[in-house]
């Protein structure tokens, strides 16, 4: 499978229908791609759409147009089967830890429910498989029996994390997976998937409004405003030399764990409000808040074009 | 100088356990004050106790709350509903949660002065205004639901102070927010201490709006405060184990990619589970018999930079 | 925080179980046959005593039979009337409502429509109408009163599958591979019976109501079998002569359905936390 990328998403879109108005597009033709073993990080501001998009990859979310092909099959418009068999290769972890488990299922049950519904283990082996998945992330075989209240939101979201893991995932899609985690269990998260990452070097794509984070786990980033893929780059070149007005107005406001630097920080304060995707500015969405703004982003749409080694989306990039 | 607020040695109990053990600090007027810690800290306990908005099973057996040097506690439900919003004001997590949706935004407002909208009018605009409310004149007949969440907390903001209290408490003002709407709300709240001189206490679990806003904190942890001093000191050098550890486990811009986080082993313990000694002690890698079987008291290990921890000097 | 057991429902919860062990134990328990008539006992008052028949704890009826005997078989009636249809509209409802709640679209407008429509129906009338139509009988009772008590079950349960069905761990099953069968057996189900079981205790009470009104109407269990309804109906006649016919059973009725609406009210407040502190 060299070459191949593990993902690819073309042309996606999103469109809800609204009661008056025209739909309201929460993702809108947003392309990339994802190569094996690569994690790329999904950032934005909450109604971006950014989890629509995870969404969407997984089949969990209806298309209105656009494709996703995950391993060479095409997800948009597959039917169930074609579903089923395709997401035994994609797997995903959840936000919230308390909501992904079923309470009334036990841990062991959770986790063995993949190779269980597909014929791939059970009875003893089944429960040696489970106890394996377990004991790599980080918990005790004996935690099989036991049910998700008895744990807390670092342990449950371990738990998640062995049952995306069990079908052996050549993709993992993470929707803010460590969000609703205090900050000491966050690292203790994070390790466990960049660990994780690098022994069974799946693909993975990491959705988070966390920048600090995805700097730390991810080799790309895509920056998402308004449904639309604003900046897509190198890890590197985005936090040192970031070619978007939001994607630099973004950084500026992630406040450092560093007083000294923190206020040292140049203040760019972002003016006004997200607008609602149900009235999108004209031209260039960031149009309305950017503070390089100028007629033709008022009229015009930006192309999505190579500066250097990224990808952008604005008339006036920091070259 | 009387500090605008004191808290002296709070302790609150749930059933038997102390969730707030010995709480106290000082916030000067116009000092930004963070009490920061993880969830079950007893940071947002000690707020609403400052507040006297304790849930009923809470209930505290010692300590007092001083306003500009007026013992709080003294005073009846009925004098202590004119302190609050007055002398002393909240702000809360889930702005849209916290106003009334039933009522426009100008009435909750002019709530604060004690008058009608109608009389408090003009005041009410100013005080929009001057939260960085964007066309005030339109927004005053609005109702909290037209508003975005952002909005939302500077219409908190707007009806906390417009009675000019001298302390404003503020539990998790921006966690439900945006960076870049945080970002705003952070230096609205920083102009305020500094433009009007308001004595704000500020209850969150991200270091990084600490290092950012905050003058003083006081690091919480399983309900006693572990460390406490300026920011700058505190982030520096600091000087018990718990913190160092949190500031460890924090991604940084400066980290190589993918290197491993410090972590805590273990997890808080229970209320009720709650051991003699040091509560960190299970937890910590300095811990010895001596944190086990004794509290440690916070203690000054440096100018104005106070330690629970009786390795405070090996901290590194 | 969950409430302790208080005394208040230690008594209620005993009640229950003695009424349920009367049915269950009607056979063995009662002093004489419910059926066996006597015209020279006709209307004693309870406590009456013969040397050749023994005693009536609580008299006897207008045939001469032990009043305690038809009061322990009617309630061995009452519960199996109620277990049943119970049953009936609890398995009908709740299927009706998970394949609402998991299918939506037109399935869920279909059934939801359906039961808007059985709802607008006063039940009662409804059931007095079927049983009129095609006569009484054990049978018929149960299935009339199943059958016309299920949406209540379908709209409690289709709320709670719409809930359920929008959280991560549902979306993680089908990610496993699961299908929609087993979701909505091993995944939802489990996590709406409270609500439905809080139902179905309420609906239990109302069933022991209706078969009694039913009886009393002379269109549920047929005489000579006892049932509590009929035994009232029969008593009504005699009301100023023999108040232990009419005053007994419904004493009955009223203890047992109050004790189970009470127990309904604190498995709701047991069961939702939302409601824990109100």
């Amino acid at each position: 499978m060299s070459g191949a990328p593990a993902l690819r998403v073309t042309d996606l879109a999103v469109h809800y229908p609204a009661r008056n108005g025209p739909p309201v597009r929460a993702v809108d033709g947003i392309s990339f791609a994802l190569e094996a073993h690569e994690t790329l990080g999904l950032v934005g501001e909450s109604g971006c759409g950014k989890s629509t998009v995870a969404r969407a990859i997984v089949g969990l979310q209806t298309v209105t147009h656009g494709s996703v092909m995950v391993d060479g099959t095409e997800i948009v418009g597959a039917g169930r089967a074609a579903l089923r068999a395709a997401r035994a290769g994609m797997q995903m972890v959840f936000q919230d830890p308390v909501t992904s488990l079923n309470p009334r299922m036990t841990v062991g049950a959770a986790v063995g429910e993949p190779l269980l519904v597909r014929g791939l283990a059970r009875g003893a082996a089944l429960r040696e498989r489970v106890a394996l998945l377990l004991t790599e992330c980080g918990l005790r075989p004996e935690d099989a029996a036991r049910y998700p209240h008895q744990f807390s939101g670092g342990q449950r979201q371990r738990i998640v994390i062995a049952r995306a893991l069990a079908l052996r995932p050549a993709l993992l899609v993470c929707d803010e997976p460590v969000s609703a985690l205090d900050v000491s269990v966050r690292a203790q998260i994070l390790n466990l998937l960049v660990d994780l990452q690098r022994a069974h070097g799946m693909a993975c794509l990491f959705v988070s409004h966390d920048l600090a984070v995805v700097r730390h786990v991810c080799d790309r980033v895509a920056v998402m405003y308004l449904g639309h893929l604003a900046e897509l780059a190198p890890r590197d070149a985005l936090f040192s030399a970031p070619r978007h007005p939001y994607t630099r107005a973004l950084l500026a406001a992630v406040p450092e764990p560093d007083p000294v630097a923190q206020r040292a920080k140049p203040r760019v304060p972002l003016v006004g409000e997200i607008p609602s995707p149900a009235r999108m500015p004209s031209g260039c969405r960031f149009h309305t808040r950017c503070p390089m703004a100028q007629p033709v982003c008022r009229e015009t749409e930006p192309a999505w074009r190579e500066v250097g080694a990224s990808m952008v989306a604005c008339h006036f990039p920091n070259e | 100088m009387t500090p605008a607020l004191a808290v002296h040695d709070l302790r609150l109990l749930i059933g038997g356990a102390a969730v707030v053990d010995g709480v106290g600090f000082a916030v000067a007027p116009g000092e930004v004050m963070a009490l920061v810690g993880e969830s079950g800290c007893g940071k947002s306990l000690t707020a609403h106790a400052i507040m006297r908005l304790l849930p009923d099973a809470v209930r505290q057996d010692r300590g007092y709350v001083a306003l500009d040097g007026d013992n709080l506690s003294v005073l009846s439900e009925r004098q202590m509903r004119l302190v609050r919003g007055r002398r002393m004001s909240m702000i809360f997590q889930e702005p849209q949660a916290a106003l009334d949706p039933l009522s426009t935004v100008g009435a909750q407002v002019a709530e604060g002065t004690g008058s009608p909208l109608r009389q408090a009018r003009a005041a009410v605009l100013a005080m929009l205004d001057e939260v960085g409310i964007a066309d005030p004149a339109r927004r005053i007949d609005q109702y909290p639901f037209e508003l975005s969440g952002g909005m939302c907390q500077r219409v908190m903001i707007a009806s906390a102070l417009i009675a000019r209290p001298a302390v404003l408490i503020a539990d998790e003002p921006t966690t439900a927010l945006d960076v870049t709407i945080q970002a705003q709300i952070l230096d609205l709240l920083r102009r305020l201490a500094i433009e009007r001189g308001t004595a704000i206490v500020l209850i969150t679990h991200d270091m990084g709006v600490v290092a950012d806003i905050a003058d003083r904190v006081a690091v919480m942890y399983a309900g006693r405060i572990a460390e406490t001093g300026d920011t700058a000191a505190i982030f520096a050098r600091p000087r018990h184990p718990y913190t160092a550890l949190l500031l460890a486990a924090l991604p940084r811009r400066t980290d190589v990619p993918r290197s491993r986080l410090a972590v805590i082993e273990g997890r808080v313990p229970a209320p009720s589970e709650f051991p003699t000694g040091c509560r960190f002690a299970g937890r910590c890698p300095l811990a010895d018999a001596r944190c086990r079987a004794e509290t440690p008291l916070l203690r000054e290990v440096a100018r104005g930079h106070l330690s629970a921890c009786w390795h405070a000097e090996a901290v590194r | 925080m969950r409430p302790r057991v208080s005394f208040g429902i230690r008594v209620i919860v005993l009640l229950i179980v003695l009424f349920a062990a009367a049915a269950l134990l009607a056979p063995w328990i009662s002093p004489h046959d419910p059926l066996r008539q006597s015209l020279l006992l006709r209307l004693k008052p309870p406590g009456s005593a013969t040397a050749s028949a023994g005693l009536f704890p609580l008299g006897t009826d207008d045939l001469g039979r032990d009043l305690l005997s038809r009061i322990l078989y009617g309630a061995r009636a009452s519960f199996i009337v109620a277990i049943l249809s119970v049953s009936v509209s609890l398995v009908v409802g709740t299927l009706l409502g998970l394949a609402a709640g998991w299918f939506r679209g037109w399935t869920a407008t279909l059934i939801m429509r359906f039961v808007d429509a059985m709802l607008s129906v006063p039940a009662i009338l409804l059931a007095v109408l079927t049983v009129a139509v095609i006569g009484p009988s054990f049978v018929t009772l149960v299935l009339v009163l199943g059958l016309t008590r299920w949406p209540r079950y379908t709209r409690v349960a289709y709320a709670a599958t719409l809930q359920v069905a929008g959280l991560p761990f549902i979306a993680a099953a089908e990610m496993a591979g699961a299908d929609s069968a087993r979701i909505l057996l091993r995944h939802i189900l489990p996590n709406i019976a409270g609500p439905l079981l809080v139902v179905a205790t309420s609906e239990f009470g109302l069933m022991i109501l209706f078969e009694a009104g039913l009886s009393f109407l002379g269109l549920g269990i047929q005489p000579p079998a006892p049932s509590w309804g009929s035994i009232m109906s029969a008593g009504r006649q005699y009301v100023e002569r023999a108040w232990w016919l009419t005053v007994f059973p419904g004493l009955g009725l009223f203890t047992l359905v109050v004790c189970v609406n009470v127990m309904g009210d604190w498995l709701r407040d047991r069961l939702d936390p939302r409601s824990a502190g109100r």
